[in-house]
């Protein structure tokens, strides 16, 4: 008999031992709940740097984002096995390209990041966090969401507009897209919102009321507002002390620089925890990299003719095996920042809004402070439309490897005569197809 | 037990004679040939002339009887009828009669002259033990569907793991091994797929223990994963069950849904005396074949067409005769075709691999302990330079009867295994085969310096076989300590104590001559430890009710806990190639990751056994996970069974032709909750995040505090058979299985900001039938020939699921509701047009072009239908075993021939493959292949299904050739048993797939099957081995 006691002592309790509900609680260490968020000054700050970090992330700045606005242009090839990077060189993108679908998700990813810091940053009561701390953290917020819908629209057009932060499945789905005009409205919004609650002053890494300047100038110009373009764009350049062209042109990204003049916003990589991919596709095999796009024949006989690329012919190099490759992004690791707004895209986005409202010599005299910068001889360009040639011809090479080349020849409405697109349904891309499977609410754009 | 027969009794029924006879046709007519040498060895002169006829239980003759006389070297056969004469020197000799398949007899010939003997037929498989889930059945009174494999014939298949081994040995269990690399992970599949998101490997238990069975390798190779399993020696298994049904895997509840596989290591025997097996063997392995490339004239020619094609069709591009790519050097080409030279890199990686494996082990016992004590080592060199695969493992298994009630014992299984890794798989960056692949034939692997320089994106193969440095070590421990007691002489009460560790330590450096170190080094090292310890009691109570009934209880209880945990570091930035340490890298990172998960059960099972004619059980487990949400954790999981041996009913007892005859069915739920992560139902953010150096946070998975247990109900209907007093047993299956909730990571809309959140929201089913028969067809004491086939059907479907889903390279695998899992996505080629060369796809909505809309799902990786048949022979002292597997109907996509039937528009880039030589040239060439046109643009469109191939195969898995040397020989020597052995690995390989092994994909991972790209065949080998036991 003693020995079953034993035992029914033991199995019993074992018994109670497992009823034991702490033995099911299991937290985890590397994440916190989602109820308890932003609350204090610290995750206030914190939950902002996670909007920069969803900015950066390699599906937006860091490379997939980018690369629709200049795989999409003409300058670059394909070398790699991947038909969907060739879909945009041969302007046939289909909906189901990983490249759009990928950075439609990042983009709302960072737009609800934001949308988390808007709606719970001013409801913080931590005192610490004073209203001077807690403005520009909004506001910061407001612009990368401002940043985020110009993209979208110009990108895709018209899309749904999600302005609350998601808390669960239900929400911020199925919302039908709004127009284009309607997207570009909220760009403006936002911008409006951040411009008070930013301060005027100098931060390359994030958003000051100068980058909200720089983001308007350059919204205004995609809307043909061409005086307030022009106005934006003056604001900043007026700035001398903080903006200038350097030179030569390599000197805003050679020699492991950053932050410097040349830069209005660039986001930030370390090189250990964040790490920028965007040598990867540029860089040769010798230097870690696939090559898998690489500057075509046309461009680099472009960039390499002292007429025309002038000391912009740094952007491309050879490897071992004679190739030309692109070289605006080869620091290992990655820490290249990715440009979002350089000074001198505002130079030409005032010459381009002056040409259109006929200051021809201002406009000249921004072009040429392009031209010179790159050691070459002033524009013979005189006519208002042989300066938007000029102008657009300037952007070419001065943003061969940042994204404009696509979004710059749509605006202009030259592409169908530049890149031979005879679909102007082609000018948008196309709604991700799986976007389109799990949300009904979307319709795809017309032509696909 | 054993008698003679000196009664009479009733003749079976005349028909029954003639079928029988029938039967036994072609074994009389062989034995009557080999009588020849077998007779003639018994005439003796003088002494007593003992003769007699042995027959069956059914008074049928037994031909081929031994009939040995004790200590004298005397012995006889007994002819076709029977009939057996032997001359014996003295009265009151002891005989033997022995003879396979039947219980071995001995009697005194005291003075007799004449001696009739019936032979009872050994029901060996009806009363063989087979574990079932906490506890072990004779086979005559299993409810479930239980398969049990002896490891023996398959353990010198050189794969690794055991589990690869069992390829084609288990009906309804579809095994494939996707890779010619020892030790990778398999996919491993009982009775189909339940689940998109969760696992849907089995529940692996070594005795006792559930192990892991899930990869533990972090570092690329491509998409390939190492196995765990292959940790475990497959020579210190004694046995292995496959749990499949619901009433076999209802005691493993929550973790049941995909079967469960025992494996039970050897032990001793109490009372044994001491005995030391030692066998060895060395073999080499090589690759069948090895792809059929263009040579560089060929290349060079369809890139110059595909050039000129391109320029008619799109003018704009200015591609013309003039300035083609392989146009003379001195007109800027790169030299005509005729002049290109071909250069072979395949030849350079792959080689003759060495094979080699030890095992030495001791086991016996005295009357209250028993041990086995077993040494290993197994060494294997992939064909593919420079992968090997070492596992040295170490094994001590000890039971100890404390008193008459109490035993207590212990299973330890240690083991390291090392392995030199290469990137096998998909991926340009130190992709070995890619690079020795697709890589153009014409490059030269040299620049004009004479540098060595990777081409077409891929790493330089010399470079890359000689400075490869990709390794890891995984050192295992599985053991297990019990107690058990006989409380009462009914009631037993066991509790048990079991831990899997393992630590996974993985390092690679690339220097500088290769692009992922490229520029400046990189090395990086990770060290996983992954612990699950597990608690059970039992307590089982069983009791006779008078004499022909009894019931059984069995109640328990386990408590489960599995930690993760893992810190990795990375190097960059290293002042030369000579430093490889991470410590001298300018600059480092690293990282760490933790998680666990609890598990606690309770579970019960009762049976009532009528008469051995009636058998019903009922068991129910209730698992609480720690994974689901608060209201959530708990699952239940019931299930019923029954079975009716009608072979006992007084209507068949008679009936001699059926020696048994069993119906069985049940029903039940089993759960899964294997494969989803740890936190999978709580809203997370997680930090991480950072911006600027500084930290930062973000919102990382939405809430679902619905989570809960995928569920699977599964009905199972089978009937045993056995004719002829055993030598013919069948086993046949019906089931049908129904999985709800199924555990998916749904989509959300991109607008939400979240990819996916875990859900309940997928229903699949599985159906499908098992038949397997085994056969003694000649059953001679000194010539044996047994059969054993098993056919295999499994219907899988995706009953719900609100998006489709897709996966794989170019979205080659679609998951949609109504078509089966893992169904290929792929435009149909219907054929190319004679005067064009341009391929016509299947237009599928009818609007006149080929868009998206018309990819179709054209096939799966599921086949038709699947199984093995083993053929054994012994003869005397040899013995052959010939082993088939073989599966029909299933498609496989042939990703490399994709890339290398290009056509030539991937010029520099890419290899061609001679195969696209076949290409139309003019109209009126009736081909397959194309002509050359740009890429995706319609000839070589992603998912084109002309690369979509039949994966139908039939393959000589394994052949054994044995010789035991005669114990006359061995004895003098003192050795027990001394084997010699030849063994061959898929020897042959009947199929239609062009690619070089219809078995391999590129990847691991469950929702990437069946896409083969870059991944070594399975060799084949051959090795020469011998095992002695002292």
């Amino acid at each position: 008999m003693k020995r079953i006691n034993y035992f029914l002592a033991l199995s019993l309790g074992l018994s109670v031992l497992t009823s034991c509900d702490s033995f099911l609680d299991v937290e985890p260490k590397a994440s916190i709940s989602d109820e308890q968020t932003i609350f204090d000054k610290a995750s206030a700050e914190t939950a902002l740097r996670g909007v920069y970090n969803a900015v950066a992330n390699s599906s937006y700045y860091g490379t997939t984002f980018q690369s629709i606005g200049y795989l999409s242009g003409d300058n670059i090839q394909w070398t790699g096995s991947q038909s969907q990077i060739q879909e945009f060189i041969n302007h046939r993108v289909n909906a189901e390209n990983s490249t759009i679908s990928g950075a439609w998700i990042a983009i709302y990813a960072t737009i609800n990041r934001a949308n988390q810091v808007i709606a719970k940053v001013p409801a913080v009561t931590d005192p610490t966090l004073t209203d001077a701390l807690k403005n520009p953290i909004v506001g910061e917020a407001y612009f990368l969401r401002a940043l985020a819908y110009f993209d979208l629209a110009r990108t895709w057009g018209g899309v749904p507009l999600i302005t609350q932060p998601t808390s669960s499945p239900s929400e911020n789905s199925g919302i039908k897209r709004s127009t284009q005009a309607e997207t570009y409205a909220q760009v403006l919004k936002d911008l409006d919102a951040a411009e008070p609650l930013l301060a005027e002053t100098v931060n390359r890494y994030h958003a000051t009321r100068k980058t909200v300047w720089a983001l308007k100038s350059r919204y205004y110009l995609y809307q043909k507002d061409w005086a307030k373009a022009e106005e934006y764009a003056t604001k900043v350049i007026s700035d001398i002390t903080n903006y200038k062209l350097l030179t030569p042109y390599s000197a805003f990204f050679a020699n492991n620089v950053r932050g410097t003049q040349e830069s209005v916003f660039e986001i930030f990589y370390n090189g250990t925890s964040e790490i920028n991919d965007h040598r990867g596709q540029w860089q040769p095999q010798t230097n870690g990299g696939t090559r898998q796009w690489a500057p075509n024949d046309v461009f680099v006989a472009l960039v390499n003719d002292p007429l025309v690329g002038g000391n912009r012919s740094a952007l491309a190099a050879k490897d071992n095996q004679s190739r030309w490759y692109g070289n605006l992004y080869y620091r290992s690791p990655g820490s290249d920042p990715s440009y979002v707004i350089r000074i001198a895209e505002l130079y030409l986005i005032r010459a381009e809004a002056r040409a259109q409202l006929a200051k021809l010599t201002d406009a000249a005299a921004d072009v040429n402070a392009i031209r010179t910068r790159a050691g070459l001889a002033a524009t013979s360009a005189s006519s208002k439309d042989d300066l938007l040639l000029a102008v657009e011809n300037e952007r070419r090479i001065e943003f061969a490897l940042e994204p404009h080349r696509w979004f710059d020849l749509v605006r202009t409405g030259r592409a169908a005569t530049v890149l031979g697109i005879t679909d102007p349904n082609r000018y948008l891309m196309p709604i991700p197809s799986v976007q389109l499977q799990i949300d009904k609410a979307l319709e795809q754009n017309p032509g696909y | 037990m054993h008698f003679i027969t000196l009664e009479s009794r009733p003749l079976a029924a005349r028909g029954l004679v003639i079928k029988r006879s029938m039967v036994s046709f072609a074994i009389t007519l062989l034995i009557s040939v080999l009588q020849i040498s077998a007779f003639g060895q018994t005439n003796g002169s003088g002494g007593i002339v003992l003769s007699g006829k042995v027959t069956d239980e059914n008074k049928e003759p037994l031909p081929g009887v031994s009939i040995r006389v004790h200590n004298t070297g005397l012995g006889a056969v007994s002819d076709v009828d029977g009939n057996f004469k032997i001359t014996l020197s003295k009265p009151n000799e002891l005989l033997t009669f022995s003879f396979i398949g039947y219980k071995t007899l001995q009697i005194n010939s005291g003075n007799r002259s004449t001696i009739n003997v019936e032979l009872a037929a050994d029901h060996k498989l009806l009363n063989e033990v087979v574990v079932v889930g906490y506890g072990t059945q004779e086979r005559k009174n299993l409810i479930g569907s239980i398969s049990k494999i002896d490891p023996a014939e398959t353990k010198g298949i050189p794969t690794g793991s055991f589990d690869a081994q069992l390829q084609g040995k288990v009906a309804g269990v579809q095994i494939s091994s996707s890779t010619g690399v020892p030790g990778e992970a398999i996919n491993i599949r009982v009775r189909g797929a339940t689940s998109i998101n969760a696992s849907n490997d089995p529940l692996y238990v070594l005795d006792g223990v559930f192990i892991n069975s899930t990869s533990n390798q972090t570092f690329s190779t491509g998409g390939k994963a190492t196995s765990p399993i292959a940790d475990i020696n497959p020579s210190d298994i004694e046995s292995i069950e496959v749990l499949k049904d619901a009433e076999a895997t209802a005691l493993y509840g929550s973790r049941g849904a995909n079967g469960v596989i025992i494996v039970t290591t050897k032990r001793g025997n109490y009372d044994q005396k001491a005995k030391i097996n030692f066998s060895t063997s060395q073999g080499w392995a090589k690759a069948a074949k090895l792809w059929d490339l263009t040579t560089g004239p060929e290349h060079a020619t369809l890139v110059n067409e595909w050039w000129i094609n391109t320029g008619k069709d799109t003018p704009s591009l200015n591609r013309t005769e003039a300035n083609r790519p392989f146009r003379p050097v001195s007109e800027g080409g790169r030299g005509l075709p005729e002049e290109q030279k071909t250069y072979d890199r395949l030849s350079e990686v792959f080689q003759t691999a060495h094979l080699q494996n030890y095992d030495l082990s001791l086991s016996g016992g005295t009357k209250t302990t028993k041990y086995y004590i077993g040494g290993g080592y197994n060494g294997q060199e992939s064909i593919l330079k420079p992968i090997t695969f070492q596992r040295a493992s170490f094994k001590v298994n000890l039971d100890q009867k404390v008193n008459d009630a109490v035993t207590v014992g212990v299973s330890n299984t240690f083991s390291r295994t090392f392995r030199n890794q290469a990137r096998a798989g998909d991926g340009p960056a130190g992709g070995l085969l890619q690079a020795a692949l697709h890589t153009p034939t014409y490059l030269s692997p040299t620049n004009e310096n004479g540098e060595l320089v990777g081409r077409a994106g891929f790493d330089n193969t010399t470079l890359l076989l000689k400075y490869y440095d990709v390794n890891s070590t995984s050192l295992r421990y599985i053991g297990n300590l019990y107690v058990e007691a006989n409380i009462l002489p009914n009631l037993k009460f066991r509790s048990s104590f079991g831990i899997d560790y393992n630590n996974y330590d993985e390092s690679e450096y690339w220097n500088t001559y290769l692009i992922a170190g490229s520029p400046s080094g990189l090395a990086t090292s990770s060290i996983g430890q992954y612990t699950t310890w597990i608690n059970e009691q039992t307590l089982s109570y069983r009791k006779n009710l008078g004499a022909k009934s009894s019931f059984g209880i069995l109640i328990g209880n386990t408590l489960q806990s599995s930690v993760s945990s893992r810190t990795a570091a990375e190097g960059r930035g290293f002042a030369n190639n000579s430093f490889t340490q991470i410590s001298s890298a300018a600059v480092t990172t690293s990282s760490q990751n933790w998680s666990k998960n609890t598990l606690t059960s309770f579970f019960a099972r009762a049976d009532y056994n009528y008469g051995g004619k009636y058998l019903v059980d009922v068991s129910v487990r209730g698992d609480a996970s720690s994974r689901f949400g608060k209201d959530n954790k708990w699952g239940y999981f019931p299930a019923v069974g029954a079975a009716w041996r009608i072979k006992q009913e007084d209507f068949l007892k008679e009936t001699r032709v059926i020696s048994d005859l069993k119906l069985r069915t049940s029903y039940g739920i089993t759960g899964n909750q294997n494969g989803i992560g740890d936190f999978a139902a709580r809203g997370l953010w997680a930090g991480g995040s950072s911006y600027e150096g500084l930290p930062g946070i973000a919102p990382q998975q939405l809430a679902n505090p619905n989570l809960r247990w995928e569920k699977t109900s599964q009905l199972n209907v089978g009937l045993d058979l056995g004719l002829f007093d055993q030598r013919i047993t069948v086993e046949l299956n019906a089931y049908r299985k129904y999985t709800s909730d199924g555990l998916l990571q749904v989509s959300l809309p991109g607008t939400s900001g979240f990819n996916t959140y875990w859900s309940n929201a997928a229903e699949i089913s599985n159906k499908g039938f098992e038949f397997s028969i085994q056969t003694a067809n000649i059953r001679k004491s000194d010539f044996t020939w047994t059969t054993n086939f098993n056919v295999a059907r499994n219907v899988n479907k995706i009953e719900k699921l609100a998006n489709p889903l897709r996966y794989g390279s170019r979205d080659l695998i679609l998951q949609q509701q109504g078509t089966p899992l893992y169904s290929f996505w792929v435009y149909k080629q219907l054929y190319v047009d004679s005067q064009t060369g341009n391929t016509v796809y299947e237009d599928v909505n009818k609007d006149g072009k080929i868009t998206v809309d018309d990819r179709q799902v054209y096939g799966s990786i599921w086949p038709k239908f699947f199984g093995g048949i083993t053929n054994n022979f012994t003869y005397k002292g040899i013995d052959l075993g010939v082993f088939f597997a073989f599966q029909y109907g299933n498609k496989i996509y042939n990703h490399n021939k994709f890339f290398g039937e290009g056509g030539g528009a991937r010029d520099a880039a890419r290899v061609i493959f001679a195969s696209n030589n076949a290409r139309w040239q003019k109209p009126g060439d009736v081909t397959y292949v194309p002509r050359p046109d740009g890429v995706n643009v319609n000839n070589y469109r992603d998912g084109g299904s002309r690369w979509l191939e039949d994966g139908s195969f039939l393959r000589l898995r394994s052949l054994n050739l044995g010789y035991t040397i005669p114990k006359t020989l061995t004895n003098k020597l003192r050795i027990e048993t001394l084997r010699l052995f030849l063994q061959g690995a898929n020897l042959l390989t009947f199929t239609k797939y062009t690619g070089l092994d219809p078995e391999s994909s590129a990847s691991s991972a469950a929702n990437q099957q069946g896409i083969d790209l870059g991944t070594p065949p399975q060799p084949r080998s051959i090795q020469v081995g011998l095992n002695i036991t002292l």
